[in-house]
């Protein structure tokens, strides 16, 4: 059972990243009253971008890419997707650490091309991870405060046994700190500064073309699949919804409604970000990292004060 | 999508991911330009078709030439095209680019684009309005289809006859040569 998750669950990641990555030009399309591409577009993209040729620029260029491509997969294998859960040591920590070599593989990569649209990217990349990576921690710090532990699946069941983590009111503030800080982990809209193909001409992406390309495309969807499957999974009580898979609990029906049950929660949590990311401009650094060092963290630390004023 | 191109799928995915995805970039040079943002905004949405602008060459493999191509910025076009991956496919926007158009007597203006790089196709008029760029793109599709858009395979084979027109323009050109052929 072990062995097939930990084949089942990254390609689910892919699978249903690239789908999300179709979901959400569609439903931009359709707020912007467009009929927009199928949902299958992203597909059909990664497909020609295999089938195209690759300009290199030096081993760091083709290892970067490769680096953050295993980087998400690795950070998929300790997701509990529902009870799918192939690694269940290390825990938020582990977590914490590797959530890291997505953006910097992606640098090393950006960095080596010695493009300038490229460098400045990789600089936004970098301050921008380090912008949400202060309110992100003390959300992970009063979620391992408030449930007395660092392990994913020991978070879930708590919230299985005591209703979802969003729902009590020691855990809001740090909940609403997470969906603040939601889109600058995704990179989208208000937080698209990274890419920005206005400006920067795409960033650090900018010299990828071909078959480097489409790996950015894989990693891009599970980077997303990542930031949303963690919200779910420690605010929104991962995949169970009010004790309904109880009746049919330790078969393998429960197993794959537990998935559906958690892929349906992240698609709402999707949704909502792209209304956010359809209609509002994009930050300028300096606005962004303003931003994201006073309010989010303000909400999270009050939330952490809270939570260890309780316990 | 069609249903009945499914066997088509499966007997070269590639091409046909070519066909339905096209990444363009655009070469803002003349008026043509006007017509491309009502044509992939909410008016004609090219999105449907899987036309997305991208802001680099190196993700691209459609490009389209909007309009007439004055002598300084062929350099960028034909640069531009170097840097885009094989296959890459190149439409030309407008009269101008085919014969000149208005400028037919200008003396800084590239009058055949075709001598300079490789064109796929042409879309006449004076401007062609977003319903003929679509009609292009069907054309394009057709061109596919049929292994007729090879204008990154004939770029390759007759470079030699590409640079010296080139050359022939601008006298020395300031980059190395993209490809070392020995032909003629």
């Amino acid at each position: 059972m072990d062995i097939i998750a930990l084949f089942i669950s990254p390609l689910l990641a892919i699978i249903t990243g690239m789908f999300f990555l179709g979901i959400s030009r569609k439903i931009t399309a359709r707020i912007h009253w467009r009929y927009g591409p199928p949902l299958i577009q992203p597909f059909i993209d990664v497909i020609r971008f295999f089938s195209q040729m690759s300009i290199s620029h030096g081993r760091f260029f083709d290892f970067g890419i490769i680096l953050s491509l295993t980087g998400s997969f690795v950070l998929v294998l300790f997701l509990p997707i529902g009870e799918l859960c192939p690694l269940t040591s290390g825990g938020l920590i582990a977590f914490i650490y590797l959530m890291l070599l997505g953006p910097f593989g992606i640098a090393l990569s950006g960095g080596a091309a010695a493009n300038p649209n490229s460098s400045i990217g990789v600089s936004r990349k970098l301050l921008l991870a380090l912008a949400y990576e202060v309110p992100l921690l003390l959300v992970l710090l009063a979620v391992m405060t408030h449930y007395g532990t660092i392990s994913f699946v020991d978070i879930v069941k708590i919230q299985a046994s005591s209703g979802w983590a969003m729902s009590s009111w020691a855990l809001i503030l740090p909940g609403i700190a997470y969906f603040l800080i939601l889109p600058a982990i995704l990179g989208v809209r208000p937080f698209e500064i990274v890419m920005a193909p206005q400006e920067i001409s795409s960033g650090p992406i900018a010299e990828f073309g071909g078959k480097h390309l489409a790996f950015y495309t894989l990693q891009h969807a599970m980077h997303m699949f990542v930031g949303l499957a963690l919200f779910v999974d420690i605010f929104l009580g991962g995949g169970t919804l009010f004790g309904l898979l109880n009746p049919i609990a330790g078969t393998v029906w429960a197993v794959i409604a537990g998935v559906i049950i958690f892929l349906c929660k992240m698609l709402v949590v999707l949704i909502i970000g792209l209304f956010i990311n359809a209609v509002y401009p994009r930050f300028r650094i300096e606005q962004a990292i303003q931003y994201l060092w006073k309010w989010p963290t303000l909400i999270a630390f009050v939330g952490l004060v809270i939570v260890a004023i309780i316990n | 999508m069609d249903r009945n191109q499914i066997s088509k799928w499966f007997k070269n995915p590639g091409k046909m991911a070519h066909k339905y995805s096209f990444h363009a970039v655009y070469f803002c040079t003349g008026c043509g330009i006007i017509e491309i943002p009502p044509s992939i905004t909410t008016r004609w949405d090219a999105e449907r078709f899987g036309i997305i602008p991208v802001a680099t060459p190196r993700h691209a493999n459609l490009f389209l030439i909007t309009g007439y191509v004055s002598t300084k910025t062929l350099k960028a076009i034909i640069r531009t095209y170097e840097q885009m991956p094989e296959p890459k496919y190149t439409v030309a926007f407008g009269s101008c680019p085919i014969n000149g158009g208005m400028y037919y007597d200008s003396y800084n203006t590239i009058k055949q684009l075709d001598k300079y790089i490789p064109i796929d196709g042409y879309i006449a008029g004076c401007m062609p309005r977003p319903e003929a760029v679509f009609i292009g793109v069907t054309h394009l599709w057709k061109l596919i289809d049929m292994d007729k858009a090879d204008g990154y395979k004939r770029y390759r084979e007759d470079y030699a006859l590409y640079r010296a027109n080139q050359e022939q323009l601008f006298g020395e050109l300031d980059w190395p040569p993209l490809f070392k052929n020995e032909k003629n």
